[in-house]
């Protein structure tokens, strides 16, 4: 019914979907990596800019985590009045 | 003895200043909005530690991970539900029985209605992917001058494909909700979300840096 419709519309607008555009995306994933950015950007593939994008999330994930842990140590005696000053100066 | 603390609150003030400011370029209003959210649920975790009398004291591991929590749910409350990975982010994150008040406290009224959204769109978005490997090289315009024979190509052409289709679900397994979605949209969520974790990553930092410079006292 409307499961077979929407498959159906759905495979068309994959086709649609250009190589153009999955350029584009790849292309700005490109830019955001520094790891490729700084190099010669032209022939990169496909795979190497997945795997460099896997990487770099994983590093970022990986300073979440460490930043949580430092600021539970450091939040541990935070007094009230310290968290204002911080969040003023933040804030700006 | 009074003046001298002034003094010294202002020194130190002052210093906590230009460590901030001069240092680093002034936040983005994202970064603002996120701090903000993010405050939030740091606050609720200090609230529930003092009022506390039967618990004991948080330990360092507990509070990490709520700080991480907050932080993570912050990020991606700010998107409004307009993203996958922001709606999937905090569906995961309300599984956990444990996180209920933290999450009431800094999604309030929307947190019933964030879940709704989130369950319906999921089901609709499993759809096949794309496989779109050749593209780059295609489109690239540069030739190879040495010459590869046809079996050659058509081997490295399907290493390719896997290399890609490997890839791409490790990629899946990084972004929340990925599982879910089609190449295209894995690929335009991924781009949303490493933006979203780089603003996330700078202001933890900027709070790591100004808790750690204001507390050597």
């Amino acid at each position: 019914m409307s499961g077979r419709r929407s498959r159906s519309t759905q495979a068309s607008a994959v086709s649609r979907i250009t190589d153009d555009q999955i350029n584009d995306l790849v292309s700005k994933l490109q830019q955001l990596l520094p790891e490729i950015r700084d190099r010669c950007s032209d022939k990169v593939s496909a795979a190497r800019v997945l795997q460099e994008t896997c990487n770099y999330i994983r590093s970022l994930h990986r300073e979440v985590d460490d930043l949580s842990e430092r600021l539970s140590e450091l939040l541990a005696t935070a007094d009230p009045a310290q968290a204002a000053i911080i969040r003023n100066l933040l804030m700006q | 003895m009074g003046g001298e603390e002034d003094d010294d609150d202002e020194d130190e003030e002052d210093a906590l200043v230009g460590v901030v400011i001069s240092r680093m370029p002034p936040p983005s209003s994202i970064k603002k909005e996120f701090l903000k959210k993010w405050l939030v649920g740091l606050k609720a975790l200090s609230n529930s530690r003092s009022s506390s009398t039967s618990k004991k004291e948080m330990s360092v591991l507990e509070r990490k991970k709520a700080i991480k929590l907050s932080a993570d749910v912050a990020m991606a409350s700010l998107k409004n539900g307009t993203t996958s990975w922001s709606r999937a982010l905090i569906q995961n994150a309300s599984k956990d029985g444990n996180n209920r008040t933290l999450l009431k406290s800094m999604l309030g009224s929307e947190y019933d209605k964030k879940l709704r959204i989130g369950s319906t769109t999921t089901s609709i978005m499993c759809s096949k992917g794309i496989r779109n490997t050749t593209v780059l090289r295609r489109s690239c315009g540069l030739r190879r001058a040495r010459k590869i024979s046809k079996d050659q190509r058509v081997r490295a052409g399907l290493m390719a494909k896997r290399l890609v289709k490997k890839r791409t679900q490790v990629l899946r397994s990084l972004v929340p909700g990925g599982e879910y979605m089609d190449e295209y949209s894995l690929f335009e969520e991924t781009l949303d979300y490493i933006m979203s974790l780089r603003a996330q990553v700078d202001v933890m930092r900027r709070l790591a840096n100004a808790s750690a410079f204001s507390s050597k006292s």
